[in-house]
């Protein structure tokens, strides 16, 4: 059948040439974009095997060298601090620390917010107003204060900051599943397999969510950004991520000091964080097209 | 109208409370205020005239009740840092921070619009596709990094403008473009769609296959519906004014609320905090307010059907 | 013998918001009021009514899908448990519902197959490797094909769709169905035969149906006993085959006579509904079909008429709510 066919998963993967061949059929700043996005998942889970130098070892002979095509070495690609230590090597760690953040820090959002979603469309009544005025909330206040006045109230490590980037745009999921829910409760198949005798966890685990997966999905290619956004802003101020870690935001607050001398340092992060928001963006945009023509 | 009003009122109100009972749970859920605000070491008399000070014995209500009233009238207490009233050090910089947040507002709203409609009219043009990959570039931009290569180019490299500090208007310029940039991106791409849209509709086709003249129907019939959703998003910028100065403030050294927060922040200085989120929230609400009040004024629908009830 | 379904004094209410705000006067809509009926086994009760009139509400009571305000159903004797406990998800494979929009109640991310062996995976029923056998056969029962169990709901007909959701029901052999405008959303061409597929299945295994609808001529094809309801309330029911020849009340007697008739030259009564149907938030007082009634008169308003037995004799235990049915002259004025 015509619907069938159209339908990617369905058809069979014969090697690498199908691969190669609906690779070619993707638009071109989508490829970019995936490519990008793998070499970063790529460094994120091997950073340690391909760091050149150890972050704390310096160089004192060699200090604010320029990147390899400005005048520096290609013993350091993207040049030095002002000790003399690697920026690649710090960048690479960088970039798995942003990453690793952002990627708890949507599946918390993502988590949280889908089952906070189920139990008000589950329950109704007092507990769903009380978890739509929570939306209200949080959408009403800038998330960036939220953050700013917790990180002040409790002070900062690593757990506790990534679990506070997980509160940040839960409500996007919580509206999401629980308007989907109660549309499916309302008229469509969940009423329906619920009247068969099945238990919520059937319900929500095995028809709900594989129903509204691809608008979650969506939604995170939106929320993954805007967490990297999020957390390079307040590692920039310095009240993120502390150091002996380091995260992109940090290595650009760091470099900062160096603007007029070594403005690389501050540069090779910048562009990463740039890279990436736009990558997955650009991804998330194409996504959207493709699985959920229902979202704007 | 005028129920709609006070609903509109009573739910601002709720968030304000809202917003206060966060702080308060939030700074118990923290730990014991007097060991907090006090050093380790001080010896247990000091504790304990401090917690007498702040009738830290008192049941929990007694102290959120109090706590509410205090709020409310704008007693957060004093600094740790100078010892001045936080509510004073807080209004005190407001001056500064609209000094740059709402000369970028005008700037986001006097090239944001424009440029929306422009790129809407002329869709799938050379200048349309411009104007979204600008507008892209705006959204995926972190502000400090903007912030950054304006002081590279402007300030390192052409020795142009100052990279930092409030001694001049000439210092206020960098940070209103970089406020102003990123705003205007989203507006652009905001006022499109909504364009967009509005073109879409039927009456548009109907206008125009009448015989009106396009522009006339741009005018007369794009342009006013396609205001509506435009004054929710102009709302929001608005509310997020202070919000979205804390970067650029840090990057700029001025000398504006957002940069009294961060300083707060790294001082764990929590009556300043205190007293900062509610200072935003009640801009944040009152902003929100206005927001759903001219919507009511521009668009008699919402009257009804947003306060419907859920 | 005890009836299959009982259902006594179902009332069932709903909050409605009438103005806006935080301080919207609410009202009560009562949307099921005072609604008794008994379903024997292997029978069919038609109910109709305009929409609106509380049709679907009472399927959704009687199999327990929402609790009743007042009122109570009972299942061979034993009462509804409350809905979604353990009992009442353990009563599903005995009564089971098809619905008037098929696509909407199938999951569309799942073969068919799949979700007609589903109840069977919930009750745990037979054996896992019996699933598939089981459902081969039901899927014969109501005219599939065994390759379609494989495919997804968007690629079947509405028809065939509907075959899967019914199939689906039968899978735990259930003693009732409530079909709720089942064939309204079909091609007048397949809601025959699912109209004779409907009445095959109750031959060959005793189904009951609750059979609501809104179409007069296949409530009357299907049904052995019909009620007719209007606002909320059931205005008159008894035995098919009588009502559709001597309808009593008149608005049954207006939906009756609005049923085209093929190839009669038989003068029949006409009688014309007037108005639409008043809302259910602001029912008439009294006889609450007062307003569009041709025979109203002043009791009609400020009384409102009971359910009682028609009189003059007629089979079939047929019950009115009418002040004036009994009067000679209300039968010439038509």
């Amino acid at each position: 059948m015509a619907m069938r066919d159209s339908l990617p998963a369905v058809l069979p993967a014969t090697g690498i040439a199908a691969l190669a061949r609906r690779i070619a059929g993707l638009p071109l700043g989508v490829s970019f974009a995936g490519l990008w996005l793998v070499a970063m998942v790529v460094i994120a889970l091997g950073a340690e095997f391909m760091l050149p130098y150890s972050i704390t070892a310096f160089d004192l002979k060699a200090r604010l060298m320029p990147p390899v095509l400005f005048g520096g070495g290609i013993a350091h690609p993207l040049g030095t601090d002002e000790l003399g230590r690697d920026v690649f090597s710090r960048l690479l760690l960088s970039i798995r620390m942003s990453l690793l953040i952002a990627f708890f820090g949507t599946l918390i959002a993502t988590t949280l917010g889908t089952a906070l979603g189920f139990l008000a469309a589950h329950f109704r009544g007092r507990l769903e107003s009380v978890i739509l005025m929570a939306i209200d909330f949080q959408a009403s206040m800038p998330f960036m204060i939220i953050a700013l006045s917790v990180l002040a109230f409790f002070g900062n490590c690593l757990p506790l900051f990534i679990a506070l980037m997980g509160f940040h745009s839960w409500e996007r999921y919580a509206r999401i599943s629980r308007g989907l829910t109660l549309a499916a409760n309302e008229q469509g198949y969940a009423a329906a397999v619920r009247q068969l005798g099945a238990g919520p966890g059937r319900i929500y685990g095995l028809h709900i969510l594989p129903n509204i997966a691809s608008t979650l999905i969506v939604s995170m290619t939106l929320t993954f950004p805007e967490i990297i956004l999020l957390e390079s802003g307040l590692s920039f101020l310095g009240l993120g991520v502390q150091p002996p870690l380091t995260s992109l935001g940090n290595m650009v607050g760091y470099g900062r000091e160096y603007i007029t001398r070594a403005p690389w340092i501050m540069l090779a992060p910048a562009g990463v964080i740039v890279l990436t928001t736009l990558s997955i963006s650009l991804l998330g945009d194409w996504l959207r097209d493709r699985l959920d023509p229902t979202l704007r | 109208m005028l129920t709609f009003a006070v609903s509109r009122l009573l739910r601002a109100g709720l968030t304000i409370l809202f917003v206060m009972t966060f702080a308060f749970v939030v700074l118990r859920l923290s730990g014991d205020p007097a060991l907090l605000i006090m050093s380790v070491d001080a010896p247990p008399e000091a504790i304990a005239a401090f917690r007498k000070a702040w009738g830290l014995e008192r049941p929990l209500w007694e102290q959120y009740l109090a706590y509410v009233g205090h709020a409310t009238t704008g007693d957060f207490g004093k600094s740790m840092r100078d010892g001045r009233p936080a509510i004073e050090l807080v209004m005190e910089r407001v001056p500064a921070t609209l000094a740059i947040t709402l000369p970028a507002l005008a700037l986001k709203i006097g090239i944001g619009i424009p440029a929306g409609i422009y790129a809407a009219l002329h869709r799938n043009t050379f200048a349309d596709r411009l104007t979204m990959a600008v507008s892209v570039a705006g959204f995926t931009m972190p502000s400090f990094v903007l912030a950054l290569v304006l002081v590279l180019i402007f300030a390192v490299t052409l020795g142009w403008l100052p990279a930092s500090g409030a001694d001049s208007p000439i210092h206020a310029i960098l940070p209103i473009v970089t406020l102003g940039t990123a705003g205007a991106a989203i507006m652009a791409r905001f006022t499109r769609s909504a364009m967009l849209e509005v073109l879409g509709q039927p009456y548009i086709r109907a206008a125009s296959a009448k015989g009106v003249t396009w522009p006339r129907v741009v005018a007369r019939h794009a342009l006013p519906n396609a205001a509506i959703p435009t004054v929710t998003i102009i709302g929001f910028m608005i509310g997020s004014l202070v919000a979205g100065a804390v970067v650029v403030e840090t990057v700029f050294a001025w000398p504006g609320v957002g940069r009294l927060l961060v300083s707060a922040v790294a001082n764990r200085d929590l009556s300043v905090v205190q007293a900062i989120l509610m200072v935003i929230a009640a801009w944040m609400v009152s902003a929100n307010l206005a927001v759903d009040l001219a919507y009511g004024w521009l668009d008699p629908r919402v009257r009804g059907a947003s306060a419907g009830g859920h | 013998m005890t009836a299959l379904l009982k259902a006594v004094d179902l009332c069932r209410d709903y909050r409605v918001h009438t103005g806006r705000g935080l301080f919207a006067a609410k009202a009560i809509l009562r949307a099921v009021d005072g609604v008794s009926f008994e379903i024997e086994a292997g029978r069919t009760l038609g109910l109709v009514g305009e929409s609106g009139c509380g049709k679907s509400t009472t399927g959704k009571l009687a199999l327990g899908l929402i609790a009743p305000t007042s009122g109570s159903v009972r299942y061979r004797g034993v009462a509804m448990p409350p809905t979604g406990s353990p009992p009442w998800r353990e009563l599903r494979r005995k009564m089971q519902m098809v619905y008037q929009d098929p696509l909407g109640a199938l999951d569309r991310r799942l073969p068919v197959g799949v979700q007609i062996m589903e109840p069977l995976v919930i009750h745990g029923t037979l054996l896992p490797n019996e699933h598939r056998e089981r459902a081969a056969a039901v899927m014969e029962a109501v005219g599939l094909l065994p390759h379609q169990f494989d495919r997804y709901p968007h690629e079947l007909s509405g028809g065939q769709r509907q075959r899967v959701v019914l199939a689906r029901a039968l899978m735990t052999e259930p003693n009732l169905l409530v079909c709720d405008e089942p064939i309204s959303a079909l091609d007048v061409s397949i809601q025959a035969q699912v109209v004779n597929l409907l009445l095959d299945l109750q031959d060959r295994l005793g189904i009951a149906y609750l059979f609501i609808s809104h179409d007069l001529r296949v409530v009357r094809q299907v049904s052995h006993d019909v009620a007719v309801m209007y606002l909320g309330r059931i205005v008159e029911q008894g035995e098919a085959e009588s009502l559709f020849a001597e309808p009593a009340h008149p608005y049954t007697r207006a939906l009756v006579s609005a049923i085209p008739v093929t190839g009669g030259g038989s003068r029949r009564e006409r009688l014309l509904l007037q108005g639409d149907p008043p809302s259910p938030v602001d029912v008439p007082t009294g006889c609450a079909f007062h307003p569009r009634c041709p025979f109203e008169v002043a009791q009609c308003r400020s009384e409102r008429p009971k359910l009682e037995p028609l009189p003059g004799g007629h089979p079939g235990g047929r019950r009115v709510a009418c002040h004036r049915v009994g009067e000679p002259a209300f039968r010439v004025a038509a």
